[in-house]
Order: structure tokens, then sequence, then C-alpha cells
């Protein structure tokens, strides 16, 4: 008895805790606590013209960076759903931005427009908490050392001085980079990635300069002696300097993961393009899939499920109204979660949810046949029902990892809508296992004296028979 | 118990089935290749400005269809600039197909005459999901089948997880076979579909990879061949069932679903059936012939 109770009030809470999640008031009312994507509903459009400069030789390749430089920082800020298209109109580039549910288009301006310098700078000191700007001895050290507090993409403070050691002669601003690329580590120790990079002829001096005012032996450490990349006042990288770089040529190494080498690289491409962004235009954008075809989708879907609850119930009577509820409460915790998680809903997580409605109705039946199947031996209802779990846990658990493991490796991997997709497919197949194993347990429970027992197992015959 | 179907003894015939239609998928994907959506190909967005007149998306299409074919399936969406007149509409109109100039021109007069708006720009755009889309997926989709491999080898047995990978692959290619004979749209909810198909065809088969590796275990003289084929029916109500419940769903979105989402219906729908069909005659022969004990 006692086990279930603990489940009844998992079972219950856990729904409370995802109603909440879905129908705590906001000002906007429901709409705004589960996200939608732009093909569902639509969101806020700008466009700009590239103004690039007249002697570049490859305007495309331009364009083709500053794309990356956008598409990295709408995913730093979490954008990841947004889209970015490039257009061409009368001999002239123009990226037109499409963001999912934002009105107000202010704040995602503020990210795309800003011209980003990126710069590198001396580590003076680093700090981990509130906004140190705000604590007056903080300030008074930023004073003193006539630097400035920056957050980093790490989540410390740092406190970086862009004239290094100083001096006037030791600042390096907006470098021309070459080439900045990942490349997989390969010293031994190390692991992962590491990033190169190389800078333009005439900073090759200057950066020399640099690093061999702040070089410091490997091995040792001086937390004033460090290195900071900083784009849009934002340190993107602190590290220590361990050779003095003459030549230009530079790796950066910290056992990054491919994307983190990635994101770096990109920033590195970012300190200096050649080009300008000038907004053309600002507004909305309905439903991309068009709002006819998201009726008649939605539609669809509902038809769709509402006979799997119907054939659920004619089939497996009793156990299929438990099914049936199950699969309710699955998708009311799907839903929970990714409101909590601020996850955005687009077609490819549809696909993810139709999935979910699969595995949780699939869980159920693979449960209930096991159930069946002790049944039709003759055992008692209640000792069918535990058999039944503890028979197809390994079944439920195998299946289910399986597809958990290529939803995890689809994040890893995946860009944007594939991400969303993994999403949902992980979170679904995480609360199908939930509810499978705990509240379809409870409610059979409780159920048992009303499930029906087979033919087979009520005249007590063995074999030969239909 | 029940009479059992005898599935093994006709398994030949299905492998024979399964690879002339593995076959007459890959030379379609290859001959004929794939219908890409405008989000992998790119193509031309026109915007039209309409004053003072009220016009529906589907109204739209049905006009535009009579000019030119590409209209049927293009999306069409509605777009606003801040500041624009409360009496204007825009639409965005967008077709995977690029027109040469005098093209545009041609377009422009017979759009504009026949809808009654004003033709406000002609662009051209690149395909946003393709850059997105490529760079990933296909790491993506190799990664989580050995990542499956592994983990199928681990929990049941090496050649289980070659079987399962098999059936994957399998499934995968006719899957996109039929996309490619049937002309469906490649979009990204397409690919979604790819995707979940992948994880329905690996669900069917642990549940009956889970089946044999305990019948094996309690049935220990009988052969490989009458264990996988009594495994198969004591999970037949169960694959039946749940391939029947999630079927009902997608094949009703193919049915009724709106353009942009019927390539995923269609995905979807022949997913189903190829990954119940696969793990049947493709995971239990191989595992019945070289599973071994």
């Amino acid at each position: 008895m006692r086990a279930d109770r603990v489940r009844l009030v998992v079972v219950l809470s856990v729904l409370a805790v995802a109603l909440v999640a879905l129908l705590w008031p906001t000002k906007e009312g429901f709409s705004s606590k589960l996200k939608l994507g732009l093909d569902i509903k639509g969101g806020a459009r700008i466009e700009y013209l590239v103004e690039i400069e007249r002697e570049v030789e490859n305007p495309s390749a331009v364009v083709d960076d500053v794309w990356t430089v956008l598409r990295n920082r709408l995913d730093a800020a979490g954008y990841t759903e947004a889209t970015l298209k490039k257009v061409f109109r009368e001999n002239n580039s123009y990226i037109v931005v499409e963001i999912p549910g934002v009105t107000d288009t202010a704040q995602a301006e503020a990210l795309i427009g800003s011209t980003g310098v990126l710069y590198f700078a001396q580590v003076l000191n680093e700090y981990y908490g509130d906004d140190p700007t705000k604590i007056p001895e903080y300030v008074f050290e930023a004073n003193r050392e006539k630097a400035v507090w920056l957050k980093g993409r790490d989540g410390k403070w740092y406190l970086v001085r862009k004239e290094i050691m100083g001096r006037r002669d030791l600042v390096l601003e907006a470098p021309r980079i070459l080439y900045a690329r990942p490349e997989v580590e390969t010293r031994v120790g190390r692991y992962g990635y590491k990033v190169s990079f190389e800078l333009a002829r005439d900073h090759v001096a200057v950066f020399e300069r640099i690093t061999r005012a702040l070089y410091v032996p490997e091995g040792t450490y001086d937390p004033k002696k460090r290195l900071a990349i900083v784009l849009d006042d934002v340190v993107q990288f602190a590290g220590q300097v361990v050779a003095v770089i003459t030549d230009g040529r530079a790796e950066i190494t910290g056992n990054f993961s491919l994307q983190e080498a990635k994101d770096l690289a990109a920033i590195l491409r970012s300190g200096a393009l050649p080009a300008r962004l000038v907004k053309t235009s600002a507004g909305w954008v309905a439903p991309l899939l068009g709002r006819d075809v998201v009726d008649a989708s939605l539609k669809a879907g509902i038809i769709g499920l509402v006979l799997v609850l119907v054939y659920m119930v004619v089939y497996y009577k009793t156990m299929g109204i438990v099914a049936d509820l199950a699969l309710l409460y699955n998708t009311v915790l799907l839903f929970g979660v990714m409101a909590l998680g601020r996850f955005i809903l687009t077609l490819p997580g549809i696909a993810g949810i139709i999935f979910t409605i699969g595995t949780t109705v699939d869980g159920n039946i693979i449960i209930y046949e096991r159930i069946k199947e002790e049944l039709r031996t003759g055992k008692p209802v209640k000792t069918s029902i535990a058999l039944g779990f503890e028979r197809s846990f390994f079944t439920l658990f195998d299946a289910n990892v399986t597809t958990i493991l290529a939803g995890l490796v689809l994040y890893y991997f995946g860009t944007g809508t594939i991400k969303g997709f993994a999403i949902t497919l992980i979170i679904g197949v995480m609360g199908s296992m939930f509810v499978n194993l705990v509240l379809s347990r409870v409610l059979l429970d409780a159920l048992a004296p009303h499930i029906k027992l087979p033919r087979v197992a009520e005249t007590q015959q063995g074999g030969g028979q239909r | 118990m029940k009479r059992e179907i005898d599935f093994m003894s006709k398994s030949l015939f299905f492998i024979v089935v399964s690879l002339v239609v593995v076959t007459v998928s890959l030379v379609s994907i290859f001959v004929k290749g794939f219908n890409f959506g405008v989000e992998f190909t790119g193509g031309s967005e026109i915007l039209l400005r309409f004053e003072g007149k009220r016009i529906t998306e589907s109204e739209l299409r049905g006009i535009l269809s009579g000019i030119s074919e590409e209209f049927k399936t293009a999306r069409i969406v509605r777009v606003s600039s801040m500041g624009d007149p409360a009496d204007v509409l825009k639409y965005s109109v967008v077709v995977p197909k690029t027109y040469a100039s005098e093209e545009k021109k041609s377009l422009q007069e017979k759009v504009e005459s026949l809808t009654g708006g004003k033709l406000v720009s002609f662009n051209e755009i690149t395909g946003t999901a393709a850059e997105e889309i490529r760079k990933g997926t296909w790491t993506a989709i190799v990664v989580s089948f050995i990542a499956m491999l592994f983990y199928i080898a681990i929990r049941f047995k090496f050649i289980y997880g070659v079987a399962a990978i098999i059936a994957l692959v399998h499934d995968v290619v006719i899957t996109l076979g039929f996309f490619s004979l049937f002309g469906y749209e490649i979009n990204v909810a397409a690919v979604a579909a790819l995707l979940t198909l992948i994880g329905y065809s690996i669900n069917d088969t642990i549940v009956l990879c889970d089946r044999i590796r305990e019948n094996a275990k309690r049935y220990r003289g009988k052969s490989m061949v009458s264990i996988v084929n009594a495994s198969i029916n004591e999970v037949l109500a169960r694959t039946i069932n749940s391939s029947l419940t999630t079927f009902m769903v997608v094949f009703v979105l193919l049915l009724f679903a709106g353009t942009v989402v019927k390539p995923f219906a269609f995905g979807m729908t022949v997913g189903v059936v190829v990954g119940t069909y696969s793990s049947l005659y493709v995971v239990s022969p191989i595992v019945a012939r070289w599973g071994g004990r």
C-alpha cells in the first residue's frame, strides 16, 4: 500500500507543477506561456541592407560571414528558432531576420544592429556573483586600474583593460583575422578541440609585444597576466599566454567541444567585418505555414487523437481508459515542461509530440499485453498487474533509452529546428516512461476489480483452442 | 495457446521484396532526385500590396495558381511593416524558383492585373534551412546510429544491433525513395518525419529483440528460428495495435492537413508502415540466421 501512496502523490504533484507552469496567469495570457514558433504563430520581421565596403573582392563571402555572425549572436541570446534569410534585390544584399513570438523588436534589433568591435584586453581580476558595477569596492578597483567590469560568456565577471599593462602602444582593436578555425586537439593530456587563427600582417608586431608582455611560463599562474577576447562588451574568452607569438599565428586551447571551438572561431572572424547593416524595414510576419494550413492541421491532429482514444477503449476496455488518461497526462506534462523551459513549439516539435503520443500508447500496450499473458496463465488480477509491470520494465527501458540516446545526439549535432525536435522528443519519451510506469500503475491498481479476465483464463483451458 | 502464424518460412520472399523496393527507391533517388522545398533550394519572394481590398491567402493562391503551376504549393504569408496604414494588406509569396528579368516583367503584369494588387518587390532568397540542416543532420543521424548500435550490442547482442541498423537504413532509404517517387516536397518538417521514423523503427525492433532475448533464455532446446517465430507471435498484438494507433494519427493528418504539413504526414505514414514491416522481415531473419544461442 505504501508504494501506491508514494506513486499517487508523485503523479499528482507532477501534474500540479505542469499545470501551474502552463496556466499561471501572465499579462499576455495563456499563449505567452507556451511559446509558438514562426511557422505556427509568426513573429517579428526585420530587414537589413548589407552595406559592403567598395574594395572588397568577394562580397558574397562577406554576406555569408555577416550571416554566420548574426546566427551566432541570435543563438547565443536564445533565439535559436529565429530564421535568417539572405535576400538579393536589384544588386543589393539584404538579410531578413524573423523572430518567433516577439512583438517588440527593440531587443532583437539591439542584438543584431550592434556593429561589434572585437579587441584583446588584459584581465586584471575576476569575480563571480552579482553585478560588480553596483558594488563600491569593485567600482573603486576598476577606477584605480582604469579598467572596466565586463560579463563573461562563462557567467563570471572580468575586470579588463584595453591598454595592456596600461600602455597605449599595446592596444589591439578590431584586428583583421585571416582565418580562425577549430582544429582537433593533438597534444597529450588534452582533449577535444582548439581554435587556431592568424592575424593580418599589420597586427603581427603589436600582437608579439602583447604576448611578450603577458607571457607566463606554462604551469605557472598569474591572475593579473591573462589575455581576454572581448566582443560586444562580453568577455568571450580569457586565458593565459603560454608562448610569445612572433608570426601572428596563434592557438587557443581549452579542451573545447566542437561547438565551443566553432563559436569561438566565428567570434574571432567577426571582429572586423568589412560591412555595415542598415535597417530597411521592421514589422511582423504571419504564421509561415499559412493560417489556413495551421487550422486544417490542428483539426486533423485532434481527429487523429480522438480516433486513438476511442480505439484504445474499444480494444482494451478498462485498461484502454487508463491508456487514454496516461496519454492526456503526458501531453499536459510535455506542454508544461516546454513552458517551464521556455522552449519554442514548431512544426518539427509537433512531430516530436506525435511521436510522444505513439510511445505513450505503445508503452501502455506493451504493459497490457504482458498483463494479459499473465492473466491467461490463470493468475489473479493483482498479481498479473504487478508481474506485467515488472516484466515489461526492461522492454520499455531499452526502447526508450535508445530513443533518448538518438535524441541527445540530434540535440548535440543538430541546429535550430532540429534541436527543437530533439527537445520535444527527449521530454516526451521521458514523460511517457514516467506516465507508463507510475501513472498507469496507480490507475490500474485502483481499477483492478473492473478488469475482465480473458476468456481462456476464465475457462481454465490450456491449449489447442481457437 | 493461440495458433502460431508462421512468419519465418516466408522470410526469403520478403527479403526479395525488401531488396526490390530498396533498389527501386535508390534508382528513383539517384535518377529522379528530390523535390526540395524552398528552405533548401532558395527561390523567389514576391511581395504584394493591396490597398483597400480584402483578400485571403487561399483566394490569392487560387488566382496565382491560374497564372503559373508553381504557385499551387507556394508559401503565402501575410506580412506587415511598422507604420503601414490599416487598409493595407501585404503578402509574401515564396516559390522555389527564380525568374529571368523578362519573366519577372510579364509575371508582374499578370499578377497585378489579375489580383488588383501592386507587386512591391521581387526578391531572390537563399535557402534558410540548407546550411542549418545539411550542416548537422547527417552527422547526427550517423552518430546516433552508432550510439544505438553500441547500446544494443551492450544490452543485447552485437548482431541484434547490426540487424537494427540495417533495418533503420532500409527504412530511411525506402521512405526517401517514396518522397522521390511521389514527388513530395522535402522540407524541414519532412526531415523531422524522417527522424521520427528512426525512433519508431528502433522502438519496434527493441520490443521484438527484447522478447527474443527472453525466449532464448526460456526455451533452451528450441531452434533460433522457432524462438524468433514464437517471439513475433507473442508481440504481434502489440505491434499491430501500436502501429495502428500511430497510423491513425498520421494518416488523418495526410488526408486533411494543408500543403506544407502534407510532406510530414506522408513521411510519417510511409515510415510507420515500413518501420513495422522492417522489424518483422528485416530484423528477424538476420537474428534468426546469425543470432546464435
